[in-house]
């Protein structure tokens, strides 16, 4: 990332929309649906899954954060308890949000990596 | 040690959110066993939990139970108000802040906003506690139990803090000097602590006692009025202070900067900013809280 040597304004640019990637790419909600697009799980899971596919470790306090978040939008559900652990899946309503947000993201990583090339930043 | 901590830090997020979830987390928590990172995120998950509540909780919790969590949480933010507003209080209380109050106007003006104001958020306090502590006191003396140990343990923090009130009273009397000593000091802070502990025993025990009883709806319309008259108060008596502050700079920047001064050093200025972000912050949970009460009244 040091080799780019981006100043100016496009520097600030790709500052800024590499710093917008990453958060929402690091994003709990993100995560969590991205997780649960694979299938229902309870929450030990989605962490382990998360760990594996992002390389982040969603805490407890982080976690039910987000799926109470998720579930008051209406973006997940709960399924019936299994002894003390619920499952939660995704709804109808959350698979569109998570599509259409991962299409915005793909776009516009895209067309940072394509500028890129264009400026000859990237080989 | 720390499945105990995080088991304590779980008692930190709202009713609601307990309700829903807590079961789930334990289950998670006896899974992973919990590191330092862990308490530091379910702290921080507690705090989110507070400021942003669920949208759905109306339909986990009552509006008898989300207007007595709100009562409660008033008077916790009270009782952390008056401490900061005291330490506020102490750092102006000499008899030449008193005088210029007389020679500047708006000095003058707004330490009598504060004593009114205080006075009034006092009153709505009595007031709008004294129906529940009627009933909890009658119910107490029928029935042994919970109820009465726990009005016990309030009055016997309430007793503890008078008496050492009472103590450091004798003790500043007994002092000639106008200097404090480092005893002196000692004393005042340990009193500072015994407060702080005997409020927060009572804010407990109140809570506790405050869901034992059975209080008609207009009971709880009559504490949730005074309460968010209380609440009102208090951000009036933060932006008072707020405004004193800045008066006294700017009026009377040799009394602010004198030795006892309440802008006296780094040192002092910054606590004293730091007891007014206290106090706002304090007013704000509280009309946050009172909010949330009247929007769940509202919606039944």
């Amino acid at each position: 990332m040091e080799s780019l040597r981006l100043t100016g304004v496009r520097g600030h640019c790709y500052y800024y929309v590499m710093r917008y990637i990453g958060e929402r790419s690091t994003d709990p909600g993100l995560l969590v649906l991205t997780s649960l697009a694979e299938g229902p799980k309870h929450g030990y899971a989605i962490t382990q899954d998360v760990q594996a596919l992002a390389g982040v470790r969603l805490g407890p306090g982080t976690l039910y954060g987000a799926l109470a978040r998720l579930e008051s939008k209406g973006l997940i559900e709960g399924l019936p308890a299994e002894d003390r652990r619920r499952p939660y899946r995704l709804t109808a309503a959350g698979s569109d949000a998570l599509a259409e947000h991962l299409r915005s993201v793909q776009l516009l990583a895209r067309t940072g990596l394509d500028r890129l090339r264009a400026a000859g930043a990237l080989g | 040690m720390n499945a105990r901590l995080a088991g304590l830090v779980l008692a930190l997020y709202p009713l609601g959110f307990r309700r829903r979830y807590a079961a789930e987390m334990k289950a998670l928590l006896a899974e992973e066993p919990p590191r330092g990172m862990t308490l530091l995120d379910l702290l921080r998950g507690a705090l989110a939990a507070h400021l942003r509540p669920l949208s759905g909780s109306a339909e986990i919790l009552d509006t008898a139970t989300r207007v007595r969590l709100s009562l409660s949480g008033v008077l916790a933010c009270w009782v952390a108000f008056a401490a900061a507003g005291f330490g506020f209080y102490k750092t102006t209380e000499d008899h030449p802040f008193a005088l210029a109050g007389n020679t500047h106007p708006l000095l003058g003006a707004t330490h009598t906003t504060i004593q009114v104001f205080a006075v009034l958020a006092s009153v709505a306090l009595v007031a709008g506690a004294l129906p529940a502590a009627t009933i909890a006191l009658h119910r107490a003396r029928r029935e042994r139990g919970r109820l009465r140990l726990l009005l016990g343990v309030a009055f016997l923090a309430v007793s503890v803090f008078a008496g050492t009130t009472g103590l450091l009273i004798a003790l500043a009397h007994s002092v000639h000097s106008d200097h404090a000593s480092p005893i002196d000091r000692g004393a005042f802070i340990a009193w500072g602590s015994i407060g702080l502990l005997c409020g927060g025993v009572c804010v407990v025990a109140a809570r506790k006692a405050l869901f034992a009883i059975s209080l008609a709806r207009r009971w709880l319309l009559w504490a949730l009025s005074l309460a968010t008259l209380l609440s009102a108060a208090m951000l009036v008596i933060a932006a008072a202070s707020a405004l004193y502050a800045v008066a006294l700079a700017i009026d009377a920047p040799t009394l602010a900067g004198a030795p006892d001064g309440a802008l006296a050093g780094t040192s002092t200025s910054i606590s004293l900013f730091v007891q007014m972000g206290a106090m706002t912050a304090c007013g704000a949970l509280a009309i946050t809280s009172i909010r949330r009460a009247w929007r769940a009244l509202a919606s039944t």
